[in-house]
């Protein structure tokens, strides 16, 4: 079994090639080359296919192409390459239950499978979008903490400390994370779920430093929780991120593995990336000693990934991962358009319904690309919520109907999407209360949907 | 077919197919048999290399190849614009292109690179992680028009700001265009640090630039 | 979060520019204004006078220059009455270590009977082995007049070579903390504090890293945060000080001037290292100063030129300001040498006369892996206490007889032996002939006038 010193011998004594020649001559050849092996094509017009034959395919073309390519180091310019049977016999012995939270919010985190019934685990907020305020930070945890499908939290980050602009691998980072930590474990508090993990550890810091100094006990954060690890795209990981590891495992927590294939770069198109998403579930397993998976595919154009090729990434690579791994997988959807508009939760729809409908877990959402300060309210996640527990019980042909319906109402306007409004704009931020007017136009969606033959818990 | 002009449509499929060992080979053929290096440019390469960069925004090709054609496209043009006379040579706008300090994501501006590339640019990619002052010496070692800065988190944004602060503080700042891009950046960002214009997308960035350098003639 | 505002908004200014337009030149200035020189034959002067214009000229020359931060290429600027109000405020005590282990680090004056804090061990010197880390540690924490500890750097970790910034420095680091306070447990002195946390960690991911509770390292330990030669930061150490702070942890702040480089002869470092100080509160927000001036061609600090101006600087802060402030010496021979004990005598004494306590010791200038025994921090601590009470002239005469005795061999110095090859680590009993050194050069210092207490 690969063990994690194992990965850091290996990144010290691979074999040596330059970053560029990893991609273009190593990465870019071999992908082209297993997707013409396994025959895997795009199918606009099934943004969520229906074929377990295809899915499985994917899976082992996967370890394939994993096992040939391995994972790239950018400090040490080497490759960290283990044979087919090492990855296959830790893949096997992975562990497959993760506990993440405290007390009465203490939950079990297992793969789902496509069609199986059970609900998603539902990681629900922010999606790391940032807040232009303390007061925004403290008034959008405390809500997010009360929609009734939460089974974790994504913070929002801070962008300033005192007034002064964060600066990355500064102290300002230091602080903000410290900062950002203390008052989103206080608003769970506040909403009475003080064990509720958050799982986007941590959103407000980066770097390795500025990770592990708010981690310290003192600030509010937890083993128990979740921690981002990223991975660079694409397949590599450098020593900031390995670091990140080492600490993380040395002290018992659990490390989620952070991926973000970008759909138009090295991982070519729609095949590419849900060849690639696939592979970093491996990588996460067998490098990072993952306890989840969390994935992001980002279409290079569009900077979203609710487009027609992105959704059917997250859809193939959903049940490749979900039906062949234990190291669970949430999909990350990154909505083109902002709060307090229609778009906004066609979008949420189809995504979570293909997330879900493929048997990924869901983290719900980056509105407005999480780029748009304050453009995110709890309305979003509060949807996915409901729609992700709605999609647990479809079947793959239904959901794909569902998602090219909705795809038909906003599609032609990813391009120039609304940005929408403002959290405050949206919602009374002291007392949590959306405009009417949001919640009317949540309602009609709903419906909506409900017409279409989507079945609501409430 | 005339002999040149397959010389030439042969270049252009070797810039299109991203092979850079063709591309030289065919270079070579194109000298001995006297074709006008600047007509192998304008004829074959460039549009070559635009073709590429057509097919990438229509995703029939994707970065790989990008960067592929751009490599064989940059083999060829050290081989032929040494024989092309000076005054003859065409001017294209000089780029500077980096991710900030602290930032390690380059996808985007290698995209922007190509692109730019591939749109007539001279572009130098110095890579990410780059601290504000080594964006400036490049433009000052290369006579850049553009200084293209890529930022990818919000807690690496104020490297592009550090940029526009360094060119003030050296007396500088009128002498060459900023433009920013990549995730958290938005205009409103873009005029608060008194950069000159802020790009979405790639593609976006490199209408941008064609348009900044127009302005800067 | 001041400090930080100021690195991202001071001046801005190329790093060769701040060493070559500003620092140099204001350096040459300040000397001008103090008048101090050199002199062979008075290593430890006792004039009160040239100390207190040496202060005071390095406290104008930290308010001309500042502090550089090499991620921003700013100065970090604080004016003469920002200096003054730091001074002011700055800790006059700390209390170090737990239960029956504490102790508090006091400042201390020239001549002053007041005996020295021995923050003892092995400088930060490489061992190659866990089994060799836990038995210096556990023999340091057996030294009765240990107040603190220093703990060796560890060079492998489960088989690899630990490289910095990487997760080998972090995994060293954590080892770094367990053993270290396991060893002290051993000794029968839990409390006692590491006051070097973490010899294995350089990077401030590593350090951070290793400061989880359960490794056993505690906010009443000390914790380094450097400086880059020469009055220069970067936003690694700038974070190390702003986590450390937030934890409430005491932070020691290194100074280790080059003589020879930025600094220039021995007056300019002396200078350099006095102002140390004040950056060491403002940007590191220091509780303690921990000064290895080192000589650009020897690194070790025990060269009659290096040991004038230990003595200068000591004067000059312990003279004019409450600060905790130690000096770490170097030695150019290794251990188990007679040479390096008596370089060890002549530094100790210096700094102790001169009023500042120590840090002991980084023998053979901390190179050579496992080149270290217990025996000369032992012998450290004791000439430390002897020499406490001694007039500077007195002590003047000690030292310059010791000078004699290893002065020519420094290029040449004897890298001593190894741990292992000196000690039998089961039983921590040194060989007989470490001890029949140890014993001589002893009865030669009192030979010479230091009456030792024990």
């Amino acid at each position: 079994m690969i063990t994690y010193m194992d990965v850091l011998k290996e990144i010290h004594s691979g074999p040596i090639v330059s970053e560029r020649d990893f991609d273009l001559k190593i990465f870019a050849p071999k992908l082209q080359e297993t997707l013409k092996a396994h025959d895997v094509k795009f199918d606009p017009k099934n943004p969520v296919p229906d074929d377990d034959g295809l899915a499985d395919d994917v899976w082992d073309a996967a370890k394939v192409f994993y096992s040939d390519v391995g994972t790239y180091c950018l400090d040490t310019e080497r490759r960290v390459k283990f044979d087919e049977n090492d990855v296959s016999l830790t893949l096997r012995t992975a562990p497959s239950e993760f506990i993440f939270g405290e007390g009465k919010e203490r939950r079990t985190l297992t793969q789902r499978k496509p069609e199986d019934g059970t609900a998603p685990w539902c990681f629900l907020g922010a999606g790391g979008a940032a807040v232009s305020s303390e007061a925004n930070l403290l008034s959008l945890v405390q809500n997010y903490a009360a929609i009734p499908e939460i089974n974790s939290l994504t913070s929002p980050g801070l962008t300033s400390v005192n007034g002064v602009r964060i600066a990355g691998g500064s102290p300002l980072e230091i602080y903000g994370a410290i900062r950002a930590v203390g008052l989103a474990r206080q608003a769970l508090s506040r909403a009475g779920k003080p064990g509720l993990p958050i799982m986007n550890c941590i959103s407000t810091a980066s770097s390795a430093i500025a990770t592990i100094a708010a981690s310290q006990p003192q600030f509010g954060l937890r083993p128990s929780d979740g921690w981002l690890c990223g991975t660079i795209a694409e397949m590599k990981v450098d020593y900031g991120v390995l670091s990140k590891g080492a600490y993380l495992l040395s002290w018992g927590a659990n490390v989620g593995s952070e991926t973000a294939p970008v759909l138009g770069g090295y991982a070519g198109g729609p095949e590419g990336t849900a060849l690639v998403n696939t592979a970093y579930n491996i990588m996460g397993a067998v490098i990072q000693k993952a306890s989840y998976q969390l994935s992001f595919p980002v279409h290079f154009k569009f900077g979203c990934n609710t487009d027609r090729h992105s959704l059917w990434s997250i859809s193939l690579s959903g049940q490749a991962i979900s039906r062949n791994s234990a190291l669970p997988v949430f999909m990350l959807g990154y909505l083109a358009s902002g709060p307090m508009t229609d778009m906004v939760l066609y979008e949420t729809a189809a995504w979570v319904i293909a997330a879900v409908a493929s048997g990924a877990h869901v983290e719900a959402e980056g509105v407005c690309k999480a780029t748009h300060i304050d453009h995110f309210t709890p309305m979003e996640p509060r949807f996915a919520g409901e729609v992700a527990h709605a999609a647990a019980r479809i079947k793959r042909n239904f959901a794909n109907e569902l998602v090219n319906g909705l795809l038909s109402k906003y599609e032609e306007k990813i391009k120039n999407p609304p940005i929408g409004m403002t959290y405050q704009e949206c919602y009374d931020t002291n007392t949590g209360e959306p405009r009417e007017d949001y919640l009317k136009l949540y309602s009609r969606i709903k419906k909506e949907l409900e017409d279409l033959g989507l079945e609501f818990r409430y | 077919m005339n002999q040149k002009q397959d010389v030439l449509d042969r270049l252009r499929a070797a810039v299109v197919a991203g092979d850079e060992t063709k591309v030289k080979e065919i270079v070579q053929e194109a000298i001995r048999e006297n074709v006008d290096p600047l007509e192998a440019i304008e004829k074959s390469l460039i549009p070559g290399i635009r073709e590429v960069g057509e097919k990438f925004e229509r995703m029939e090709l994707f970065l790989t190849n990008m960067m592929l054609s751009a490599d064989a496209m940059k083999a060829g043009m050290s081989l032929l614009l040494p024989r092309v006379p000076k005054d003859k040579i065409p001017k294209r706008g000089t780029v500077v292109a980096g991710t900030v300090k602290g930032d390690i994501h380059e996808i985007g501006k290698n995209v922007l690179a190509a692109l730019l590339t591939a749109n007539g640019f001279d572009v130098h990619d110095i890579g990410c992680d780059v601290q504000a002052s080594a964006f400036v010496r490049k433009a000052e070692e290369v006579s850049a028009d553009i200084i293209a800065a890529s930022a990818l988190m919000t807690t690496t944004l104020p490297g592009q700001k550090d940029i526009v602060d360094y060119l003030k503080s050296m007396g500088k700042r009128e002498k060459y265009v900023v433009i920013v891009g990549g995730g958290p950046t938005t205009a409103e960002w873009a005029e608060d640090i008194g950069a000159d214009g802020y790009a979405e997308t790639a593609v976006d960035g490199v209408k941008l630039a064609l348009r900044k350098l127009q302005e800067k003639k | 979060m001041n400090v930080t505002k100021r690195a991202l908004t001071g001046p801005i200014c190329s790093e060769r520019d701040f060493d070559q337009r500003i620092f140099a030149p204001k350096l040459a200035e300040a000397l001008k204004q103090c008048e101090i020189k050199f002199d062979p034959d008075v290593l430890i002067p006792s004039d009160d006078g040239t100390a207190d214009d040496l202060f005071k000229a390095a406290m104008g020359f930290y308010a001309d220059v500042g502090t550089y931060c090499l991620d921003t290429e700013r100065i970090i600027k604080f004016d003469e009455d920002e200096i003054k109000e730091g001074l002011r405020d700055a800790p006059s005590q700390a209390v170090f270590g737990e239960e029956l282990d504490a102790g508090v680090l006091r400042p201390r004056q020239p001549e002053s009977r007041e005996l020295p804090w021995c923050f003892i061990g092995a400088g930060g010197a490489p061992v190659s082995s866990e089994e060799i880390f836990l038995s210096l540690v556990q023999a340091y924490g057996e030294i009765n007049l240990a107040d603190a500890v220093t703990t060796p750097e560890l060079t492998m970790i489960d088989g690899l070579p630990i490289r910095v910034q990487t997760p080998l420095e972090i995994f060293g680091s954590i080892r770094n903390a367990i053993l270290g306070r396991d060893a002290l447990r051993r000794a029968g002195r839990p409390g006692l504090p590491i006051m070097n946390a973490l010899a294995t960690a350089a990077s401030d991911t590593a350090l951070i890293a290793a400061l989880q509770p359960m490794y056993g390292l505690r906010p009443s330990d000390g914790y380094f945060v450097a400086t880059m030669a020469e009055l220069k930061t970067n936003y690694e150490l700038m974070n190390k000080a702003c986590v450390l702070t937030t934890l409430g942890a005491r932070i020691g702040t290194l100074a280790g001037c080059v003589m020879g480089g930025y600094c220039g002869g021995p007056e300019g470092t002396a200078l350099t290292v006095t102002a140390h100080h004040a950056h060491g509160i403002l940007v590191n927000q220091a509780t303690y100063h921990l000064n290895h001036p080192a000589h650009m061609k020897y690194i070790s600090n025990s060269s009659p030129e290096m040991l004038w101006l230990i003595s200068m600087y000591a004067q000059a802060v312990s003279r004019n300001t409450h600060l905790l402030s130690l000096n770490l010496n170097y030695t150019s021979a290794g251990s188990a040498t007679d040479m390096a004990l008596y370089e060890i005598a002549a530094q100790v004494i210096t700094a102790v006369v001169s009023g500042v306590s120590i840090e002991a010791v980084g023998l053979a200038r901390a190179v050579y892996v496992d080149h270290l025994t217990p025996i000369e921090p032992r012998f450290a601590a004791e000439v430390a206490h002897a020499a406490a009470g001694l007039k500077r002239a007195d002590a003047n005469e000690i030292v310059k007889a010791l000078v004699k005795k290893y002065v020519h061999k420094i290029p040449n110095a004897p890298a001593g032996q190894r741990y292992q090859d000196c000690f039998d680590m089961r039983t921590g009993k040194p060989s007989r002939e470490c001890v029949e050194t140890y014993t001589r050069v002893k009865n030669e210092l009192e030979d010479l006038g230091l009456g030792f207490k024990y």
